[in-house]
């Protein structure tokens, strides 16, 4: 019983890959022989390897802006003490309870109206504002069980707030950050629904590539990309794993 | 007297004594906040505005078309197919939870099993379900059923429940985790089965993480734009794809701002009507 669940949730991706190395057509279980056709094909088409390009640059601006907005805001909800703290903090939560499909169409307006361009900067704010609230909980989980003593021995010692921070708080939080940083790469890279509506002619992202080819016909160049994705994905789940155990 | 410094060490003491005294943890809070609000919460509000006709003899123009039947559906279904999926996502979560809890020696095995999809994207996954329910996909190739299920209600509903399965799990199986295993003795020792002992002590005890699990579940469900579009045909539209499609292929913005003001109103409605039984600040606290 056990088995079948851990199936249902694994087998899909599973499926993906097996099926990208197909001599058919379509996507099926390679039965004659393994080919790498379709990843050559996807070598091949510059559109895709553009599409990626993107997807790489928004992930990574996405994940230093959230690292830091989220550890700053981290910061100040949990050291801090004002009224209505609580309820405050649940703002930074509210990307995740908005449907991204409403978070996208607002963005999208609202960035036109102000004057910001669709493409990078809408992405890159966009992918931000959505992966914020998983940093900000990662982080603010790791300062409520930090000892607060270190840091009032490093102030009443003489330093600054600063020096502080970059001596003593970030380095202990750092794993959390780090992580932080990670889950938010991950989240930009993966991200579709807001991202359809945030992107221009020439920002196309993997996902949104993925899509519109599911859309005009199943070829096994979507599972080569979708496996492409995949390896990015778990590569850095792996090294963020490493460098938060280090 | 101040010690000249150089390098980084000099820039963050500068940087440091400018800013003692002056900026606050609560400065720092109201940054973070400040930017969700000038980049999320200002333009969802700027929604409601946008979903008026206003300056016309009717503003409310699109919230009447909100009311017609096909949208009414489309509501419906939103959070019918929310609840399905979270009632079929939290039986079988904490079955998995419960298996790795206390019947399983490779915890970390089965939790690494679990928690690596949510590193893998949607599309991917919505996609290979698309794949094995196809009628001459590689599930049909390999055992010659031809599975029936593809643009159906059970596939939109498999595709949501395999997806979100992971952020079941695990507060499910930190409430599981957490429960004091000297109960479960007693309630063995003063003669109750394991059955009884599931329902009486193990179930109530991770009531938390289980509300929580749902809640979570629920949210993202009900607002799913991919699992319909993907897996689900004309007849499974939910909220999220009407609304995108009003807005990028038939351009009307006040229409698609008027369907996103109503849905999120309902859910948060239905969030407030969930406090009054859970605290929703402590819920939210166990995610």
């Amino acid at each position: 019983m056990v088995t079948v669940v851990f199936g249902f949730l694994l087998l899909p991706v599973v499926i993906v890959v097996l099926t990208s190395f197909t001599t058919q057509s379509f996507p099926a279980i390679p039965q004659e022989g393994v080919s790498l056709t379709w990843y050559a094909e996807l070598l091949a088409d510059q559109k895709l390897l553009d599409a990626l390009t993107v997807s790489l640059i928004v992930a990574t601006a996405s994940a230093v802006l959230s690292a830091i907005v989220g550890t700053i805001a981290a910061v100040g909800f949990v050291r801090g003490e004002f009224p209505y703290k609580e309820q405050i903090s649940t703002a930074m939560l509210l990307p995740i309870i908005i449907s991204p499909v409403i978070t996208g169409i607002a963005l999208v307006r609202y960035f036109s109206t102000v004057g910001l361009s669709s493409g990078y900067p809408a992405l890159v704010l966009g992918h931000t504002v959505l992966s914020l609230p998983y940093v900000f909980l990662l982080v603010r989980s790791e300062l409520l069980t930090f000892d607060q003593d270190l840091e009032r021995a490093s102030r009443i010692l003489g330093a600054d707030p600063v020096t502080t921070f970059r001596h003593v708080t970030g380095p202990i939080i750092s794993p959390a950050i780090l992580a932080g940083g990670f889950i938010a790469f991950v989240v930009s890279f993966g991200e579709f629904t807001a991202t359809q509506f945030l992107i221009s002619p020439d920002t196309s992202t993997v996902p949104v590539v993925i899509y519109t080819m599911l859309r005009t016909g199943l070829t096994p160049t979507i599972n080569a990309l979708s496996v492409v994705l995949i390896v990015v994905m778990l590569l850095l789940a792996l090294s963020s794993r490493q460098l938060s155990s280090s | 007297m101040s010690v000249q410094r150089s390098g980084l060490n000099g820039l963050t003491h500068l940087i440091g004594d400018r800013l003692e005294g002056r900026v606050s943890n609560r400065h720092l809070a109201g940054f973070g906040v400040g930017f969700v609000g000038l980049f999320f919460i200002v333009p969802i509000a700027l929604l409601v505005p946008e979903s008026l006709h206003l300056g016309s003899a009717t503003p409310f123009e699109s919230y009447r078309r909100v009311t017609n039947g096909i949208y009414v559906n489309a509501f419906v279904r939103s959070f019918l197919y929310g609840a399905l999926t979270t009632v079929v996502t939290l039986a079988l979560a904490y079955l998995l939870s419960y298996f790795l809890v206390f019947s399983s020696d490779r915890v970390r095995l089965g939790m690494t099993l679990i928690v690596v999809p949510l590193w893998i994207a949607y599309i991917v996954r919505y996609f290979g379900i698309l794949l094995f329910l196809s009628p001459a996909g590689p599930f049909a190739d390999l055992t010659g059923i031809e599975p029936e299920l593809l643009f159906t209600t059970p596939a939109v509903i498999i595709g949501l429940a395999n997806v979100y399965l992971p952020f079941a799990v695990l507060p499910i199986y930190n409430s599981l985790n957490a429960i004091d295993g000297a109960l479960i003795d007693a309630s063995r020792v003063l003669g109750a089965d394991k059955w009884r002992t599931l329902g009486k002590v193990v179930f109530p005890l991770s009531l938390p993480g289980l509300v929580a699990a749902g809640l979570i579940v629920f949210i993202l469900a009900a607002g799913s734009f991919l699992g319909p579009a993907v897996l689900g045909g004309p007849k499974q539209t939910m909220i999220a794809n009407v609304i995108a499609q009003s807005f990028l292929e038939n351009f009307n913005i006040q229409f698609a701002s008027a369907l996103a003001v109503v849905y999120t109103v309902l859910l948060v409605g239905l969030l407030l009507v969930f406090n009054t039984v859970f605290d929703l600040q402590e819920v939210l606290g166990n995610i």
